[in-house]
């Protein structure tokens, strides 16, 4: 039995963050229609994010569309209640339970077939481009290019853009309560034991395809949720809201400067991100070239992310040389 | 039906030609370089540069190809180098992700210097009847540069000492090792020729239609596409596969439609990973 004080530690990291996001508006931001919105943007990336990591991070399955899997969940929840006028709610939790399908589908496929981090790459890119193909291609139903007015959200959340911050704050927090929880459970314990070596793990009766299913399921899930209830509060949904350049490269990117598979990883590469866009208010092309040598400065020099930078920084500081590594999850 | 036909083969050679450089890198050492379209756009651009001061088309064609090739080598010599320390799925995951850090630098300075850029090589003359279906001469020269370097390919990897020895590089890196083969310079020297490869590529595609400064992604989808499908690091393979998606593109898109056409190409590459994953001709 975990003791109350190892469990106080486990939820630190949370509470900090819940209470910086929450100090963040009144001391900062407030006023700033336009620092707001970056800030929701930058909340959004990190629920992505976390949703990737559960999925990348801790169990090895590169899922190259976090962007269709939020799409799934935004288009889900929107299309539905421009077809039915049900209530919001309903559509986010269709757009939300479709999104955990597919991305469950998507892990079995791969896990049946055992392809690699390569091939599930593939698969799940090549998903990407076809979801990008069928919002195309599906004028009626999706507007296309021009994209769809949300008209359910207009008196809800779009006005209130401090509201929507607090709402995407209470989200990112609850995803990273998940994350924790599931990261000192048993299935954090099978997590690591397959990511560390697939094999051993089989041998030693982890059930690694039940895992990986269990991970892709849930991220998805959280992706798409994230998706949905921005359809909402942006009231505006079109197939650039979910592609694949302005999603899925800028949450690899952002989780593997944070740190893979750690759980402030998306927080921090998200909150980095959002400064640097604020700041850089030069032309969008440049902003990608930078974007490209962050990709390259970070897996030539910095593999393994900011948080674990930090974590084994404080623990060289706060552990007195010759101790014996005790034998627990990482806090990461 | 001949027509179409005979135009899908047409866009099928042009999209053999594309996988062909993407193959021989990953079959070579497990890098898939998402950086590839970006170097088809690269030679473009100096290629088109190069002709608006009115250099003959073929110079400016070179000119083009010579600048793939060292953009190539040099992204072996630098970033590739830690990439090739590492093994297994590591080195093919890192490999994916510096490619395609390097693919961004590239788009985004393309673009940002010259965003009106294309290439558009205009071949002149009345159609060419061919089976009694009229075709475009550059369509002709196209396809014909693509079956030349195709038996280029597979007579160099064939016949000669060094074809042999990069073949041998990619069924077994240590055994060619231990066989006096440095599989190091064998990597250059196929990255060197993907660029090359990737500048005709460039050059073939502009003959059509022109070449615009943002196709760089698009080029990479369907060049891993044709990889995926033909088998990684079969030079044949590429060149079936791309006939193959070329027919079935053009059949779908005339009776189909644009859009699900996209969808069923994408889903032919998902197929054979799933049904196949060697692809159609590889090991």
């Amino acid at each position: 039995m975990r003791s109350a004080r190892s469990l106080g530690w486990a939820a630190l990291p949370i509470v900090v963050t819940a209470a910086v996001l929450a100090a963040l508006p009144p001391i900062w931001f407030g006023d700033s229609p336009y620092t707001t919105s970056l800030a929701v943007q930058a909340l959004v990336f990190a629920a992505y994010g976390v949703g990737f990591n559960l999925i990348f991070g801790s169990t090895n399955q590169l899922f190259l569309c976090v962007g269709a899997l939020a799409g799934v969940g935004g288009y889900g929840a929107v299309i539905l209640i421009d077809e039915t006028s049900l209530p919001m709610s309903v559509g986010i939790v269709v757009g939300t339970l479709s999104a955990a399908i597919v991305g469950g589908l998507l892990s079995w496929i791969a896990v049946r077939r055992s392809l690699g981090i390569i091939f599930t790459g593939i698969v799940t890119l090549v998903f990407s481009l076809a979801f990008a193909n069928l919002l195309l291609g599906q004028r009626e139903l999706t507007g296309a290019e021009t994209g769809l007015v949300v008209s359910a959200a207009a008196d809800k959340l779009g006005d209130d853009q401090v509201g929507g911050y607090y709402m995407f704050a209470c989200l990112l927090v609850v995803f990273l309560v998940i994350f924790r929880v599931l990261q000192l459970s048993h299935i954090g314990w099978a997590f690591r034991a397959l990511r560390d070596d697939e094999v051993a793990a089989e041998l030693a009766g982890v059930d690694v395809a039940r895992y990986r299913i269990y991970a892709a399921t849930i991220g998805s899930a959280m992706i798409g949720l994230a998706g949905a209830l921005f359809a909402y509060s942006s009231g505006y949904v079109s197939p650039s809201t979910y592609s694949f350049d302005r999603v899925d490269v800028r949450v690899l990117v952002l989780v593997a400067f944070g740190g893979l598979g750690t759980l402030l990883g998306p927080v921090v590469g998200a909150g980095v991100f959002a400064i640097l866009d604020e700041r850089l208010t030069t032309s969008l092309e440049l902003r990608e070239v930078l974007y490209g040598v962050f990709v390259l400065a970070i897996f030539l020099f910095f593999r393994r992310g900011v948080v674990h930078a930090v974590v084994s920084l404080w623990k060289r500081i706060s552990k007195p040389r010759g101790e014996k590594p005790t034998l627990q999850p990482s806090r990461e | 039906m001949r027509a179409v036909i005979l135009d899908g083969i047409v866009l099928g050679l042009a999209f053999g030609l594309l996988g062909v450089g993407m193959t021989l890198v990953y079959g070579l050492g497990g890098v898939l370089n998402l950086a590839y379209g970006q170097i088809v756009v690269l030679a473009a651009i100096v290629a088109s540069n190069v002709m608006a001061d009115g250099t003959a088309t073929l110079v400016a064609a070179c000119a083009g190809v010579l600048v793939a090739a060292g953009a190539a080598v040099l992204l072996d010599l630098t970033l590739m180098r830690p990439v090739y320390r590492q093994h297994g799925e590591e080195r093919t995951l890192l490999g994916l992700l510096l490619t395609l850090g390097a693919a961004f630098v590239i788009a985004g300075l393309l673009t940002w210097r010259y965003p009106a850029g294309a290439l558009y090589v205009n071949i002149t003359g009345d159609p060419v009847s061919i089976i009694g279906v009229p075709m475009a001469r550059g369509a002709i020269w196209a396809s014909a540069i693509a079956l030349a370097v195709a038996a280029v390919l597979l007579l160099f990897f064939g016949l000669t000492t060094f074809g042999r020895g990069v073949r041998s590089v990619i069924q077994d890196e240590t055994g060619a090792r231990l066989v006096g083969i440095n599989p190091s310079f064998v990597r250059t020297v196929i990255f060197a020729l993907s660029g090359v490869l990737a500048g005709i590529v460039a050059i073939t595609h502009s003959m059509s239609g022109p070449l615009t400064v943002n196709a760089g992604f698009e080029l990479t989808t369907f060049a891993l596409i044709v990889t995926v499908v033909g088998g990684l690091g079969s030079v044949a393979g590429a060149f079936l596969a791309g006939v193959l998606l070329g027919v079935v593109n053009t059949l779908s898109a005339h009776y189909i439609g644009q859009y699900i056409t996209t969808i069923i190409l994408l889903g032919a590459a998902a197929l054979t990973i799933l049904v196949r994953p060697r692809g159609l001709l590889g090991r």
